[in-house]
Parts: C-alpha cells; sequence; structure tokens
C-alpha cells in the first residue's frame, strides 16, 4: 500500500463525488493531500474526516488568482507539490442546441480552462520535484458523441487534447501527464442525471447501463486507476488516456 | 514494496513468449506479486532458465501458432495449480522489410504468431477462466497498432488485429467476469530495435534513429515498466476496466511533432 508514499498531491473537486474518493485513496497509499473545490465547508469537513494528511483549501478553478493560491498552499503546506489531480468538473444534460450561450461558456470554464489553469500554475513546483505526475480527469464522453451530453463531451475531449500536447511539452521537465475517462460511475452527479436521460431517451437508466456497462462503476475504481497513473509504476505513461468502462466502448451496440 | 500486500497473491498466471523480452519482464513481475507463474516459450531451454529463477514457475514449452499445443498448455496450468486466473498472450514475432519486398511466407510467420496465437490463447484459456469464476486476459498488442512505422507493417497489422480480438473477447466475456485488456507500448530497446536500427534510419530517411526517439519520447521504454501495467491490469485495482487498450509509449503516439 505505500505506492503513493511521500507523494504530495493537490486534488480539486475534492469536496464529493470522484474527487473525494481520490483524495481517500490517495491518503491510504500515503500520499499527503490538499482538497481543493468551490464548496470549501465540504472540502474542509472531507479533509477532516481523513486525519493529518489531508488538508483543504477553497478554489474556484476558474478564477486564475484562486488556483495560483491553491498551488501555493499545496506547497506551503507539504514543502512541495508533485501530483496534480485535475477533477473539478460540471455537467449539464440536455440536447445540445438546447444549452444556452451563458451555460455553453460557464461549462467550458470549469472543464477545460480550469483544468489549463491547474497545469499552468503547477507546472513550477511539479518541474522542481523531479518527479511531476498529472492526472485530469475525463471522460469516455471525451472519446465518443454523447446525446445529451454534447457540451461536456466537448470539454472533456478537450481535456484530452490539453494532456497529450501538455505531456509532450512538460517531458523535458519530467513531468507525465496523463487523463481517465471512466463511463457511467454512480456518482452524485449521475444519480442527478437518472431524470432527464430517462425523459428523453424513454429507457430506464438502469437497463441502459446493464446492456451497455453491466453495472456502473465505483468511485473508487476511477480513483485506482488515478492512482496508478500518478505513482511510479506509471513511468512510461504520458500523454495517454486510460479509458474505463466496463467494455461499454468496445462494441458498437 | 515491504510490507504491502501482494497484489497478485497465488494467482495462476500463463504468460507466453516468456523465456526473454518483456514476456520475461512480466513473468518476474507477476511472480514477485505473489503469482505461480506458468513460463510459456517456444525456446524450452529458455523458459526453464526463467521459470528456475521465479519461485512458484513452472515452463512449459508452447508453439502458440499450433492448436493444440496452447490447449495443452492451458491444460498444464490448471492440471498443476487446479485453476487458470490470469493469461497473458505475448509471444509475438516480427520481421523488417518493407510491404512490396515482404513474402507471404514472411506475412504468415508474423501473422501466424501475433495473432492467430494471440487467438488461440484467448479461445483455449477463456473456459479455464470462466471455470475459475473469472480472470483476466492481458494480449500484449503494440502501438503500432494505431500509428504506421515503416518496415514493419505485418506486425503492426497483426497487433492491430489483437486490439480488435481483445475488444470482441471482452464484451462476449464480461458476463462470465472475464477482464481483456490489451497493451500498447512503444518503443522498448528491444533486441529487434538494436538489429534493425540502420534499416529504419535507411527507410523512415533519418540519420540517427536514437536520436528521433530521444526527441519524440525521450528515451527507450523498458520491460519492467510494461509490466508494472500488466500487474496493475491483472489485480483488483483495474476492475471496471474492460475492452480497453492502454497506451504506454512515453508520449510518442500523443502528438504529431
Amino acid at each position: 500500500m505505500i505506492e503513493l508514499q511521500g507523494r504530495k498531491a493537490l486534488i480539486t473537486g475534492a469536496a464529493q463525488g470522484l474527487g473525494k474518493a481520490i483524495a481517500e485513496l490517495f491518503v491510504e497509499r500515503g500520499a499527503q493531500v490538499m482538497l481543493a473545490d468551490i464548496d470549501a465547508e465540504g472540502a474542509a469537513r472531507t479533509a477532516d474526516a481523513l486525519g493529518p494528511q489531508a488538508r483543504s483549501v477553497r478554489c474556484n478553478v476558474t478564477n486564475s488568482a484562486e488556483v495560483a493560491a491553491a498551488v501555493q498552499a499545496t506547497v506551503a503546506a507539504f514543502d512541495g507539490l508533485d501530483t496534480l489531480v485535475n477533477n473539478a468538473g460540471i455537467e449539464i444534460v440536455k440536447p445540445l442546441f438546447d444549452n444556452s450561450e451563458e451555460e455553453y461558456e460557464r461549462l467550458m470554464a470549469i472543464n477545460v480552462k480550469g483544468v489549463f489553469l491547474g497545469m499552468k500554475h503547477a507546472l513550477g513546483p511539479l518541474a522542481a520535484s523531479g518527479r511531476g505526475a498529472i492526472v485530469n480527469i475525463s471522460s469516455l464522453a471525451g472519446t465518443n458523441g454523447v446525446p445529451l451530453f454534447g457540451t461536456y463531451a466537448a470539454s472533456k475531449s478537450a481535456v484530452i487534447q490539453l494532456s497529450r500536447t501538455a505531456a509532450a511539452e512538460l517531458r523535458p521537465a519530467g513531468i507525465r501527464v496523463n487523463a481517465v475517462c471512466p463511463g457511467f460511475v454512480g456518482t452524485a452527479m449521475v444519480d442527478r442525471l437518472i431524470p432527464t436521460v430517462e425523459a428523453i431517451v424513454g429507457v430506464p437508466f438502469s437497463a441502459l447501463v446493464a446492456v451497455k456497462q453491466l453495472r456502473l462503476g465505483t468511485p473508487r475504481e476511477v480513483a485506482e486507476m488515478t492512482a496508478f497513473l500518478a505513482s511510479d509504476a506509471a513511468s512510461w505513461t504520458t500523454g495517454s488516456h486510460y479509458i474505463l468502462d466496463g467494455g461499454l466502448s468496445a462494441g458498437l451496440l | 514494496m515491504s510490507s504491502s500486500p501482494l497484489l497478485l497473491q497465488d494467482k495462476v498466471a500463463i504468460v507466453t513468449g516468456a523465456a526473454r523480452g518483456l514476456g520475461e519482464a512480466v513473468a518476474r513481475a507477476y511472480a514477485a506479486e505473489g503469482a505461480r507463474v506458468v513460463v510459456s516459450d517456444i525456446d524450452a531451454a529458455g523458459a526453464q532458465r526463467v521459470a528456475d529463477s521465479l519461485p512458484g514457475a513452472v515452463a512449459v514449452a508452447c508453439d502458440v501458432r499450433v492448436p493444440a499445443q496452447v490447449e495443452a498448455l492451458v491444460q498444464a496450468a490448471v492440471d498443476r495449480h487446479g485453476r487458470l486466473d490470469i493469461m497473458v498472450p505475448n509471444a509475438g514475432v516480427a520481421r523488417v522489410a518493407p510491404l512490396i519486398a515482404t513474402s507471404y511466407e514472411a506475412w504468415r510467420d508474423v501473422t501466424s504468431v501475433n495473432l492467430d496465437g494471440v487467438f488461440l490463447c484467448i479461445r483455449y484459456a477463456a473456459p479455464a477462466l470462466i471455470a475459475a469464476g473469472g480472470g483476466h486476459i492481458i494480449p500484449m498488442a503494440s502501438v503500432t497498432a494505431k500509428a504506421a512505422c515503416a518496415l514493419i507493417g505485418s506486425y503492426a497489422a497483426a497487433k492491430a488485429g489483437v486490439v480488435s480480438l481483445a475488444q470482441t473477447a471482452a464484451i462476449e466475456l464480461r458476463a462470465h467476469k472475464v477482464q481483456v485488456n490489451a497493451i500498447l507500448p512503444a518503443f522498448i530497446e528491444t533486441d529487434l530495435v538494436k538489429a534493425h536500427r540502420a534499416e529504419f534510419e535507411e527507410q523512415l530517411g533519418i540519420p540517427d534513429f536514437n536520436a528521433v526517439i530521444a526527441q519524440r519520447q525521450g528515451r527507450y521504454g523498458t520491460p519492467e515498466e510494461v509490466a508494472q501495467l500488466a500487474v496493475f491490469l491483472a489485480s483488483g485495482r483495474a476492475s471496471f476496466s474492460n475492452g480497453s487498450g492502454y497506451v504506454l509509449d512515453g508520449g510518442v503516439s500523443s502528438s504529431l511533432l
């Protein structure tokens, strides 16, 4: 259980859902973790429950100054930063052209600009660490078109391409950059969208999931993939996006 | 890894092409994580040498092109350990030549080992994995399944076939709790790369193959790094992965320039 021993990690969107599961596993595996979230109280509550290896900081990932401050808080708390998990994100579930311009811009600001700012502000300390690892949480929606998830899918595709270019450009600095692309995972985000999907598709969500990927994935399973990519065991992996989806995207139908 | 629990304690694993290279590294990494490894290779003496150096390992000679031999390999694992949990179809060969200078015999030599062999490993291992209540098939593909490299067209085509086989096997076997995920490495400094560096330079029109590697992927990867992914995928930690092809290549395939 020591693969992340000594790692100093900043995780965005860590108050709940995937980010919380990633923070929990990172602590279990020996990392020190800064939980960043726009929900400062939620992040503090989650960090408190994780014990002395965890701290928290408020962070709106669309705000450059707040992202820079979260990076600085991590460096100050742990005497460095070698692992960044850009997880903060939102979803909008509706037919693509029912999105308002404001909805589109807000989603892109959080899901894409947030990842860009996270990497931009963290790359100094990541390079200084000599073992920098960035894991960006994308989605299976980043590799395929998904009805009702059009803006979300576009934003997650952008996360993959940001990761690829960053991998090439940051290689000389010894920083690895990879993306994780989960299929449907049991989180509050998915719970929220179930009624909308069912109303529009006309099929029970459970039946949809049962056919396409047998079951929902768990936040823990996404955390495991994130932990692997953050660890030294993945030293030859950079610029990749690792899909975990129970076989959803392997088949056509 | 000191006191951490072993990731593959008592799992029974077959690794083909394990007398050297990537297969040997996977066999060693699996044994280090507590697996009982069946070290298989067409080179019986080489397989024996690797097995002798690993606790709990045995060697079984196998030509993966021959259905009866692959069937016997799986049976040998089940006879010895009572079950099979992990199959790593890794055996592969390459011929280095432009397509227009590739004989049909050379094409079949490559595709029979690299593609037919993987099919046979899936075909005969799957029933044993199902009987064990689930398990893992982890074929060794290559990043050349996704983008070409001159002179190894037959190899790349076979590896693309391997990725496809992994997808179909994943969706057909997932109800039986069998996970199938392919590994797509690039470039490892194998004997093949060393032996043919000058031909690659000539055919690709580059003065220094190693310099291109340095620019595009920083350095060569190592077999041990590939083996770490094979460990992760066979462990309970990758339980939501199925039908995926995982690239580990130092970034060479992820950017255009």
